[in-house]
């Protein structure tokens, strides 16, 4: 037997983004109705069909019931407990990062997301969101040359309204699910992306959000268009400070990509997970889809989800386009007592549409790591594929693993195939990197990014080791 | 009118035994199954309620359908048939149970029924008669192979339950033959019991006419040491439900499924099956295979269960689903749920048509596409066929499946 | 029988070792001593104990020690970790190498590698200076550079992992080098690649264990002593000559020691 206690040693490193900033912050009132929207909405001067979409969004977040069906344990949530919006306290209008708060600046610089002019990393454009708004953007000038936009989606609601008015909720729907819903309405800030027409995006563009108060919700949303011909890499990260109670998180992810249009999307997300009995920590409910509207279009969802007390969260793709293609890599990592619930849907719609799905879990102590996902090829879709491969593994004998893979077939001319295995660590394996000098803690986590390396080999260059940094800490002190 | 009021009013059930009270009171409050739950989301509720309509009134008991001569060598019992069996040979005994045991091991099986997993088996234990019910206990060496047949009358809904006991030590063939009249629904609950190191060979054939309904639903509890080897194939149903719970009670048993399903025009069949492990090293090999033509729908869903108890188990299971027509569909999903940390399962599933290389190949060498479109079926089912033991080659199958539908 | 390369300190000293798995006994007072220099085969049938005396030497944390002691340059390294075992210098070939999947083998190649050459205060190699220093030792065992790429032990050969084993010899230069089986699933080809592998790397400081079935290995190493287990024990102990009869009469002869002592 692989000696427990010191795998269990190997997970418990502790949170090392828990800290908090002291600032002071615009909050307003804890609870959800008509006029907190309204309130909402005027504080971020929006235009009337803005408002139109989140009442009714409102409207039909009332009549839904919060699902069930995913099996997490939790405590329900009080929706009226909750502030829903939340801001540090600026200028009304800044004109340079120099006019920003030094305390937020600080705040992520230590999060290793510098945003000041001699800092700024160099080869990613990166905008900052702290609780409920959107701090900083860097290289827009510079992304502006090449037609790029990428800013706040509060900005972009001002500046490109045409742009939003066309294609926000046409992806996920305000009445998708109960959490979209929610979002629809109340969704305080986030990152717009518009890539023009035969438009490479010279750099990668990312968007780093920060649960900064204890008692807000975050619900931010994202929306990247791609035009014809261009192509985009996204990177998301997420931390918040330990609380001890939880916090929700809500966000709505959409993606267009036209005709050629690439999108690759990543995230590691690192939310404070909760301590070891289980307290604290991030509600994780999102809703991410791309819609693959162009003929050869690409959506490609890579994520790295290693924090949170529970995750909700299934990518997704519409093929539509004729030959378009939709992918999702995911690595999650459950430890302690947090939940993970998530997969993907790729649902084929346009003729020769292929997928790929490659989901690696990974679960330690009392953990609940859950593969979820959807393959339906309709009528349509004549000549299309899909490839899918989860695996788990699983590190002790008190953590569980599930797959519920779930396909529908309309469509005689494609072909669907799907493998799923379980392992673990096994002594032999542990004992052979041992008898040449490996120590243990460093075996262990060898083979766990080995067990991910299909999965990291598709993240951009940086992230890619970020993430296996990231496992390889969340790891320390859980295998033995 | 509803279906309690129909149970109700059935002329055939004498007097409500014990059983036939505990579950019409549990599908009381909620008589059909919960068309949003996992188990009955994707069944066709029309096909369902048609299922239910016809009248639970038997009018003809006899079984007039002509099915292959018995061979000397087979016991061949008739569900329904007045059908009672005692026999003690020199190495063997099947003996009739008494209904004391038969009612105290349906009541134990009751008590963890869940209102949808178990619908089925509530519908037909609240609808049988104790003529409808058939249980016994095997135990020796030496046992002939036991063919049994259930079937229902046509324009109506008929309920018959068996019940079967094997004692340590023995093994068995056995084939359930489900038969379906035209215009006629046969619910089919069958519970089998493996003591330790016992061996069951079993097959399942179910097929129908025209307009025929089934609900047959299998519960296998297997002790220690024992082995199961299930064969089964339905056909020819508008409306087919197979359901397969197999509990391996303390683990260290053996498990081999091989199931397949063929619909064609608007018919809908499916496969559920739950195999749960309560106990360390327990060993599942399952297949399941589906062909869908014409209109026609096929659902598989397979769970299977590892709780922390069931270290070291082995379980594979693989979805293998052939979709022959554009207006057809597929369902399959899979499921692995796992708390041991100390297994081996893995699962596979694939959705596609006959490989056309193949088809190519032997058209090169001369063969017709519909002769190569044979041949390719054939191997596919094979694999089931030959899984179902007793007389299988009397019944011929793969003939059956290739040119009769 | 002594030799003149006694004169020097032993590099390994087994002494009366019992160990068992699970409480079932498998070694029952085995005694061996290796100088630097010598070469040691161990002959026995399958089940004897022979690989559960590697596996222990090397650490394997399946196996209670019950008694005796393992000597390694004069320490006792009953309590050692493997990796610790592997930096200080004690290198077990395995009989069935593990497969790995995702781990790439040149990245295991170069972490194994650093980690001897940090016990040894030498220089941790960067991932140029190690491809350089590897590709000069993938010439010992014949192996192509795409070997590297792959993850480790997947999808190769018998013979592959073989000679993937005595790469990572070469790699980490040990003092002494217990190779479980390395003949076995071998073409005489490859065993030749091996074996010349095996003579290339050993030399006058090093001991080698030879753990084998077959005289075929030791045709291309001729070793100092040949050692004779069953049950648990050495039986019998000899010159290269005693390979060679164990060939022609077979283990059944070996039996009769058992009776006569």
């Amino acid at each position: 037997m692989v000696n427990e206690n010191l795998v269990k040693d190997v997970v418990k490193e502790p949170y090392k983004y828990g800290f908090v900033t002291d600032i002071e912050t615009e909050k307003i009132d804890k609870g959800l109705n008509e006029d907190i929207i309204k309130l909402i909405s005027q504080k971020k001067e929006e235009p009337k069909f803005l408002l139109d979409f989140r009442l009714k969004a409102f409207k039909k977040w009332q009549k839904m019931k919060e699902p069930d069906w995913a099996g997490l344990g939790y405590k329900k949530i009080d929706y009226q407990d909750i502030i829903y919006y939340s801001a540090p306290k600026q200028k009304e209008k800044i004109s340079s990062l120099d006019e920003v708060d030094p305390k937020l600046l600080e705040t992520f610089d230590k999060l290793g997301i510098p945003l000041t002019e001699q800092k700024k990393l160099t080869n990613v454009a990166v905008d900052a969101v702290f609780d409920s708004v959107s701090i900083a953007t860097t290289f827009r000038e510079e992304l502006a040359e090449h037609g790029v936009i990428f800013c706040s989606i509060s900005e972009a609601v001002k500046d490109h309204a045409d742009l939003i008015e066309k294609y926000l909720g046409t992806v996920v729907p305000a009445s998708d699910n109960y959490f979209a819903a929610l979002n629809s309405a109340v969704f305080s800030d986030g990152s717009f992306v518009y890539i023009p027409k035969g438009v490479t995006c010279p750099m990668d563009l990312s968007s780093y959000f920060r649960i900064n108060s204890g008692d807000s919700g975050q619900f931010e949303r994202t929306l990247i268009i791609a035009e014809e011909s261009s192509s985009v890499s996204y990177l998301e990260g997420c931390t918040a400070p330990m609380f001890d109670t939880n916090t929700l998180h809500a966000a709505v992810v959409e993606l267009i990509a036209l005709d050629d249009a690439s999108i690759k999307y990543s995230t590691v997300q690192n939310w404070y997970a909760g301590d070891e009995e289980g307290i604290g920590g991030i509600f994780n409910f999102v809703t991410k889809r791309g819609k693959c509207l162009g003929k050869r279009s690409k959506i490609s969802w890579s994520q790295v989800e290693t924090g949170s007390a529970i995750t909700w969260k299934y990518p997704s793709c519409l093929l539509l386009g004729e030959e378009s293609v939709g992918e999702f890599y995911s690595v999650a990592l459950t430890n302690n007592l947090q939940q993970a619930d998530t997969g993907t849907k790729m649902i084929h719609i346009g003729p020769k549409t292929k997928s790929t799905i490659v989901s690696k879990g990974i679960s330690a102590g009392n953990s609940k790591n859950s593969y979820r996902g959807l393959v339906k090829i309709g009528t349509k879709a004549t000549g299309s594929r899909n490839y899918s491969q989860c695996d788990s593994m699983l590190i002790g004998d008190q953590a569980s693993a599930n797959t519920f893979p779930y396909i529908k077939s309309q469509q005689p001319n494609s072909e669907i195939e799907h493998e799923a295995s379980t392992c673990r660590i096994s002594e032999d394996q542990l004992f052979y990197l041992q008898s040449r000098g490996i120590e243990f803690e460093e075996a262990v986590s060898m083979m766990v990014s080995g067990f991910c390396r299909d999965v990291f080999n598709q993240l951009p260059m940086e992230f890619a080791a970020e993430a296996d940094k990231l496992l390889a800490l969340k790891l320390e002190g859980s295998v033995g | 009118m509803g279906i309690i009021e129909k149970i109700k009013t059935n002329k055939s059930i004498d007097n409500q035994t014990e059983i036939q009270k505990i579950c019409l009171n549990k599908l009381q409050s909620s008589p059909l199954p919960n068309p949003k739950s996992e188990q009955w989301r994707l069944s066709n509720k029309s096909k369902l309620s048609t299922l239910l309509d016809y009248s639970v009134n038997e009018k003809d008991l006899k079984l007039d359908i002509t099915y292959p001569k018995n061979s000397q060598s087979t016991i061949r019992l008739v569900i329904g048939d007045n059908c009672q069996i005692n026999l003690v040979e020199e190495n063997y005994s099947i003996n009739q149970l008494s209904e004391d045991k038969l009612v105290k091991y349906i009541k134990e099986q009751i008590s963890c029924f869940d209102q949808n997993e178990n619908w089925s088996d509530l519908l037909n234990l609240s609808l049988n008669s104790t003529k409808n019910t058939l249980g016994f206990k095997v135990s020796g060496s030496e046992i002939p192979p036991i063919e049994i047949f259930s079937h229902a009358s046509s324009n109506s809904l008929n309920a018959k339950t068996l019940i079967i006991f094997l004692e340590k030590n023995c093994d068995i063939d056995l084939l359930q033959v489900n038969l379906g009249k035209d215009n006629s629904s046969l619910s089919q609950s069958t519970f089998l019991c493996l003591e330790e190191n016992s061996s069951v060979n079993h097959g399942v054939v179910s097929y129908g006419e025209n307009k025929s309904n089934l609900l047959n639903s299998l519960n296998v509890i297997q002790q220690k040491n024992s082995e199961y080897n299930l064969g089964s194939l339905h056909f020819k149903f508008n409306y087919a439900r197979f359901e397969i719970r197999i509990k391996q009670s303390e683990g260290n048993a053996r498990t081999n499924i091989k199931s397949m399903q063929i619909t064609k025009k608007d018919e809908q069949i499916s496969t559920y099956t739950k195999i749960e492990f309560n106990g360390p090293n327990g060993f599942l090999d399952q297949i399941n295979k589906s062909l869908a033509d014409d209109k026609s729908h096929a659902i598989f869903e397979g769970s299977i269960i590892v709780p922390k108890v069931a270290q070291r188990t082995d379980a594979s299971q693989l979805s293998r689903n052939l979709l022959l027509s554009n207006f057809a569909q597929i369902d399959t999903k899979p499921q692995l749920e796992i708390i041991a940390d100390d297994v081996k399962c893995k699962h596979g599933a694939t959705i596609s048509q006959l490989n056309e290389e193949e088809l190519f190949y032997m058209r090169t060498r001369g063969i017709t596409l519909t002769e190569a479109s044979k041949l390719q079926l054939s191997s596919y089912f094979q694999e089931i066929i030959s899984f179902i033991p007793v007389s299988k080659d009397r019944w011929d199958l793969l003939d059956k499946l290739l040119n009769e539908n | 029988m002594q030799s003149k390369m006694k004169e020097s300190d032993p590099i390994l000293e087994v002494e009366n070792l019992s160990a068992s798995t699970d409480n079932l006994p498998i070694l029952k007072g085995v005694s061996l001593t290796v100088y630097p220099g010598e070469i040691h085969a161990i002959m026995g049938r399958n089940g004897c104990g022979k690989s559960t005396l590697s596996k222990i030497i090397a650490g394997h944390p399946s196996y209670n020690i019950t008694n005796g002691d393992i000597k390694f340059l004069g320490e006792n390294i009953n309590s050692l970790e493997p990796e610790e075992r592997s930096q200080s210098g004690i290198f077990l070939g395995f009989q069935y190498p593990i497969e790995i999947p995702g781990v790439s083998n040149l990245e295991f190649l170069r972490v194994s590698t650093n980690a001897r050459r940090k016990f040894l205060n030498k220089e941790e190699l960067d991932t140029f200076d190690f491809e350089e220093l590897v590709k000069e030792k993938l010439e010992i065992v014949k192996m192509d550079h795409a070997f590297l790429s792959r993850s480790v032990n997947q999808g190769f050969s018998g013979g592959e992992k073989k000679r993937n084993e005595i790469l990572q010899m070469a790699l980490l230069e040990p003092k002494i080098a217990i190779l479980d089986e390395t003949d076995s699933g071998l073409d005489i080809d490859a065993l030749r690649i091996v074996a010349s592998g095996i003579k290339k790397i050993s030399n006058a400081e090093t001991g080698i264990i030879l753990i084998t079935h077959y005289q075929r290995l030791l045709d291309e190493i001729e070793p100092n002593y040949v050692h004779v287990m069953s049950d648990g024990q050495i039986i019998k102990t000899g010159e290269s000559d005693l390979a060679l009869e164990l060939e022609k009469k077979g283990y059944e002869w070996t039996d009769n020691f058992i009776k006569e002592t």
